[in-house]
C-alpha cells in the first residue's frame, strides 16, 4: 500500500491566546460531558430523575419546615439560622469538592494527554477548576443561593436584595471549592496512586451515608414534630449564633440580613467582602495546584503505581539479588499436596483481597449501620418494640447478609477468571475455599453484632448461646445459596468492581433465601412452641382435603400444624429432624450444584460501561 | 543537511537517591529512526517522559528542534508527537471527535482537518468505526487511534513507546512502513521497543540502555563491531552486552541436556 503523509512542520504554528486554549479545552469538556449523558442507558436518567425529584421534594419540605418557623423569631436568630445553613453548606462544599478535585486531577487519564500538548499548564488547570466548580453546582445551590433565595421571598424582599444573594452565593461556591481543592491538594500526597480507587470509593460510601441519613430528616421531623421546636431551639443557641458572626458564613448572613433591612450599602460590603475572600481562595488553590503539578510536588509520575517507593525498594534489593539460575527446571516433579492446601490457598486470596481492599469493607459497614439504627430505634424511639422482634430482624439480617457477601465471590476473580479455571482445584476446594473466605469475617460481625446486642438488651443466656450456634448454621446456609447464585452469574466491571453479581440474580437469591428461612421457621416451630399458637390450634376445627389447590394447600398447613400438638419429646424428635433435615438439603444441595459448576468452569461476564464485553 | 531533531545533554532522573536515568546524551538526526533498547527497569519510559515533557528532569536538559523542552515547552510539543504504550484516550470521545480534538490543540488549520482526519482514519483502517466512542475500542484500536492522532499535525520528531504491543502483523507491519515514510520525509523517529528483531529491521541507529545509563549507541553493524561478534544477531548482542547472556546460555545447555 502506498503511504501518503504530509511533510514534517519545519517551524512552530503560530501560538494561541490563554483564551483561545482555555475556549478549545472547555468545549472539549463540554462535548465530553455531553457523550457521557447522551450514552447513559434510560434507566439511569430514570434514576438520576427520580434522585432529582426526592431531593426536591426534602428541600421543599425542610424549607417550609424551617422558613415557618423563622417567622416568629428576631432578627439576630434568623441571622444566626442563615449562618448555620451557609456553614453547612460550606462543609458539604468542601467534602464533595473534595472528590470533585480528585477525580478531576488525581484519576484523571486525559492529563498526559493534555500535558503532551502545546497549550498552556495553566488554561488545562482552568478548566479542570471549572469541572471541580461544577462538581459543587448542586450544593452551592442548596445551601448558598436557595437560602437566601427563600429569606428574601419570606421577608418580601426588594429586586436588589437578590443581587446580595447572588454575591454571597458565589462568594461561598468559591470559597468551598477553593478550600476543597487546597485540602486535595494534601490528599493527594498522602494517598499513594495505586489506592486512589479505593479512596474515592471510600469518600463516596461516606457521601452515600450522609445523604441517605439526610433523607431520613424530614421523616425524623414529621415523627418529632410535638417534641422538637426549631424556634425554640434556635433561640436557646443564641450564644453560639452569634460567635458565627466572624466567619465567612457569618459575613454572608450579616449581607442578606441587612439587604432584608433596607441597608443596601451594608450588605454590599459585606458580599463584596465574602466574594473578594472567596476569589482570592480561589486564586490560591488554582496556583498552587498548578504549581504542584509543574514543579513535581504532585506529578504524572504519581500515577503511574508508586514509581517511587518501587525505586527505593529495588536499591535495596540489589543485594540480595543471586545470580540466575534455573536448576530448579531440572528438578524431579514433586508428587501433589493435598487439596486441602489448595482449598486454604482459594480462602486465603480472598481474604487478603478483601484486607487490601477498602472498597469491601463497605461491605461489612452497611449492616453495622442497619443494625445501630434498628438498635437506636429500641433503645429511644417512642414506639417500643419488643426483644423477640428485634431479634427476628438481626436473623433476619443476618441470613440475608451472609448470602449477599458469598454472592459477591465469584465476581471477585474479574478479569482474573482464568486462573481458577485453568488450575487443577476446580470442584470443591474452590468452593470450599470461595465459602470459607466469605463466611469467615460475616460470621465474626455478625456473631458479634448478634451477641453484642443481645448483651445489651438484657436477652437470657441460654437464647444467646443459641443465637450464637444457629448463626452459625444460617450463615453457612445462606453463603450456600449465595455461592450458587455467584458462580452461575458473576459479572465484573472495572469502573465499579463492587457491581459483582446481575441484579436478577440478585432478587432471585434473596427469594430463595426467604424461602429457606420459611422452611426453617416450620422445624423451628416445633422446637420452640409458641403459646399463642397451640391455643389458637386447639380451638379449630378438623380439616380435611376436599380437592382442588386452595384445600390442598389448607390441609397441607393443617398437617404441618398436628405435631404442634404432640407430646414435647416427639415434636422436638420432629422438630430436630425437619431443622436439621431442611438446612442439610439446603446447604449440601446448593453446595453440590455449585462444585459441578465449578468443575464445568465458570466465567466472569465484563461489563464496560454499557457494553458487555465477550472475551 | 541533516540537522539534529532530539539532543540531550547530561540528562538525568533521581527518585530520592535512586537514579533512574543517569547523565544521558544522545543525539537523533532529521530523516534517523533510532531504536531505544534496554532490559525491563532499564529507565527507557522514563527517558522518553522526559523528552515529552511530562517529567522534569533533575539534571541536564532534552532539546527538541533545538527548543528546550522545559523552557520553550510550547515550540518543541507543537513539533513533536508522542505514542505511549498505554493509550489513555478520552473514552466518550469517538475516534472521529478525538482527532478533531487533537488537531485543535496543535493548531492545525481548520480547512484541512477534515480531510487530513479521514485520510489517516482510512490508512489505519478506522472508517468504518470512526463515529463509536472510544471507550469500546480494543487495545489495538486505540492504538491505531493513537497513531492517527500522532501523524495529524506532521510532526517532525515522533516518539514511540512500546508501539507495537497488541498490534496484528497487518498493524504493525504498517507502522513500520509509516515510520520509515516518516523519516524519509525527514522526520526523527525514536522508539523504544522490546521487539529487537524490530529493531533491527527498522532502526538506522540503537541505543540501549542499562540501569539507566547508555551503554552503547550506533548502527546494529557499529555494535557488532564493537562486541566482535560478526555476523551475529542484534539479540545476541543485546544479551551480551546486557549481561543477560548467562540465561541465554542456560536455556541452551536446558536444552541440549
Amino acid at each position: 500500500m502506498k503511504i501518503l503523509l504530509p511533510p514534517p512542520l519545519e517551524s512552530p504554528p503560530q501560538e494561541q491566546s490563554f483564551w483561545q486554549n482555555f475556549i478549545l479545552l472547555l468545549r472539549n469538556q463540554l462535548q465530553v460531558s455531553w457523550n457521557k449523558l447522551r450514552h447513559r442507558p434510560a434507566r439511569a436518567l430514570i434514576g438520576m430523575g427520580g434522585l432529582l425529584i426526592g431531593v426536591i421534594a426534602i428541600v421543599v419540605s425542610l424549607g417550609i419546615y424551617a422558613y415557618g418557623s423563622l417567622r416568629t423569631l428576631s432578627p439576630d436568630t434568623v441571622q444566626g439560622f442563615l449562618s448555620m445553613l451557609f456553614m453547612v453548606g460550606l462543609g458539604g462544599q468542601i467534602f464533595f469538592g473534595i472528590t470533585g478535585a480528585f477525580v478531576a486531577l488525581y484519576m484523571s487519564d486525559d492529563l498526559e494527554l493534555l500535558f503532551m500538548a502545546p497549550v498552556p499548564i495553566k488554561a488545562v488547570f482552568a478548566v479542570k477548576s471549572v469541572v471541580i466548580i461544577g462538581s459543587n453546582f448542586l450544593t452551592a445551590v442548596l445551601f448558598a443561593f436557595l437560602p437566601g433565595l427563600f429569606y428574601g421571598l419570606l421577608f418580601q424582599a426588594g429586586a436588589s436584595f437578590y443581587i446580595l444573594v447572588l454575591l454571597v452565593g458565589l462568594g461561598l461556591w468559591a470559597m468551598g471549592t477553593a478550600i476543597a481543592e487546597l485540602i486535595n491538594l494534601l490528599v493527594m500526597r498522602v494517598i499513594p496512586p495505586h489506592r486512589s480507587k479505593e479512596a474515592i470509593g471510600f469518600i463516596g460510601a461516606l457521601g452515600g451515608i450522609i445523604i441517605a441519613l439526610s433523607f431520613q430528616l424530614p421523616n425524623m421531623l414529621m415523627n418529632s414534630r410535638n417534641k422538637f421546636d426549631l424556634g425554640s431551639w434556635l433561640e436557646q443557641q443564641k450564644q453560639m449564633l452569634s460567635v458565627m458572626k466572624f466567619f465567612p458564613w457569618g459575613w454572608g448572613s450579616s449581607a442578606l440580613v441587612a439587604g432584608v433591612s433596607q441597608n443596601f450599602l451594608g450588605g454590599l460590603g459585606w458580599s463584596l467582602l465574602i466574594l473578594l475572600v472567596g476569589v482570592l481562595l480561589f486564586l490560591i488553590a488554582f496556583n498552587l495546584v498548578e504549581k504542584g503539578f509543574r514543579r513535581g510536588f504532585i506529578s504524572l509520575s504519581q500515577g503511574e503505581r508508586g514509581k517511587r517507593r518501587k525505586a527505593q525498594t529495588e536499591e535495596r534489593g540489589v543485594k540480595l539479588q543471586k545470580a540466575p539460575s534455573l536448576a530448579m527446571l531440572k528438578q524431579d516433579v514433586a508428587a501433589p499436596a493435598s487439596p486441602w492446601l489448595g482449598m486454604w490457598a482459594v480462602a486465603k486470596k480472598d481474604l487478603l483481597s478483601m484486607k487490601r481492599d477498602t472498597r469491601e469493607w463497605f461491605g461489612y459497614l452497611v449492616p453495622l449501620i442497619i443494625m445501630l439504627f434498628f438498635i437506636g430505634q429500641f433503645l429511644f424511639s417512642s414506639v417500643k418494640t419488643s426483644h423477640s422482634t428485634l431479634m427476628t430482624v438481626l436473623i433476619m439480617y443476618t441470613i440475608m447478609f451472609s448470602g449477599n457477601m458469598a454472592l459477591q465471590s465469584f465476581g471477585r476473580e474479574g478479569e482474573s477468571d482464568w486462573l481458577l479455571n485453568s488450575v487443577p482445584l476446580a470442584g470443591w476446594p474452590v468452593v470450599w475455599g470461595k465459602l470459607l473466605a466469605a463466611i469467615l469475617p460475616t460470621l465474626v460481625l455478625m456473631e458479634v453484632l448478634l451477641v453484642g446486642t443481645a448483651l445489651a438488651i438484657g436477652v437470657s443466656k441460654t437464647l444467646i448461646v443459641a443465637l450464637a450456634v444457629g448463626a452459625v448454621f444460617l450463615s453457612l446456609g445462606s453463603s450456600s445459596i449465595g455461592l450458587f447464585y455467584s458462580i452461575n452469574n458473576c459479572r465484573y466491571n472495572p469502573d465499579t468492581p463492587q457491581q459483582r453479581i446481575a441484579p436478577g440474580a440478585s432478587l432471585f437469591m434473596y427469594l430463595i433465601n426467604l424461602f429457606f428461612i420459611l422452611l426453617l421457621a416450620v422445624g423451628l416451630t416445633y422446637l420452640f412452641l409458641p403459646s399463642e399458637l397451640v391455643s389458637a390450634l386447639r380451638d379449630l376445627p378438623a380439616v380435611t382435603y376436599k380437592g382442588g389447590l386452595l384445600s390442598g394447600l389448607i390441609y397441607g398447613i393443617y398437617l404441618l400444624s398436628r405435631p404442634l400438638l404432640w407430646s414435647t419429646a416427639w415434636r422436638v424428635f420432629l422438630g430436630v429432624i425437619v431443622t436439621g433435615g431442611i438446612w442439610a438439603a439446603m446447604f449440601f444441595g446448593f453446595m453440590a450444584a455449585t462444585v459441578r459448576q465449578s468443575r464445568k468452569g465458570f466465567r466472569v461476564e465484563i461489563i464496560a460501561g454499557r457494553k458487555k464485553r465477550s472475551r | 543537511m541533516e540537522s539534529v531533531l532530539i539532543k540531550t545533554h547530561g540528562l538525568t532522573k533521581r527518585y530520592g537517591s535512586v537514579s533512574v536515568v543517569k547523565g544521558l546524551d544522545l543525539e537523533v538526526k532529521s530523516g534517523e529512526i533510532f531504536g531505544f533498547l534496554g532490559p525491563n527497569g532499564a529507565g527507557k519510559t522514563t527517558t522518553i517522559k522526559m523528552l515529552t515533557g511530562l517529567l522534569d528532569p533533575s539534571e541536564g536538559e532534552a532539546l527538541i528542534c533545538n527548543y528546550d523542552i522545559s523552557k520553550q515547552p510550547a515550540q518543541a510539543k507543537s513539533l513533536m508527537a508522542y505514542v505511549p504504550d498505554q493509550p489513555k484516550l478520552y473514552g466518550k470521545l469517538s475516534a472521529r471527535e478525538f482527532l478533531h480534538l487533537i488537531s485543535a490543540l496543535y493548531r492545525v488549520p481548520k480547512d484541512v482537518v477534515k480531510e487530513r482526519a479521514e485520510q489517516l482514519l482510512n490508512l489505519f483502517g478506522l472508517q468504518e468505526r470512526a463515529d463509536e466512542l472510544l471507550e469500546g475500542y480494543s487495545h489495538s484500536m486505540r492504538q491505531k487511534v493513537v497513531l492517527a492522532s500522532a501523524l495529524i499535525h506532521q510532526p517532525k520528531v515522533i516518539l514511540l513507546d512500546e508501539p507495537t504491543v497488541g498490534l496484528d502483523p497487518g498493524s504493525a507491519r504498517l507502522l513500520k512502513d509509516v515510520l520509515q515514510e516518516m523519516a524519509r520525509q525527514g522526520a526523527a523517529v525514536f522508539v523504544s521497543t522490546h521487539i529487537l528483531e524490530i529493531a533491527e529491521r527498522m532502526c538506522h541507529r540503537v541505543g540501549i540502555l542499562k540501569d539507566g545509563l547508555l551503554i552503547a549507541q550506533g548502527s546494529p553493524e557499529e555494535l557488532r563491531q564493537k562486541v566482535g561478534r560478526e555476523g551475529e544477531s542484534l539479540e545476541d548482542i543485546f544479551l551480551e552486552l546486557t549481561g543477560s547472556h548467562e540465561n541465554a546460555e542456560l536455556i541452551k545447555s536446558l536444552e541440549e541436556g
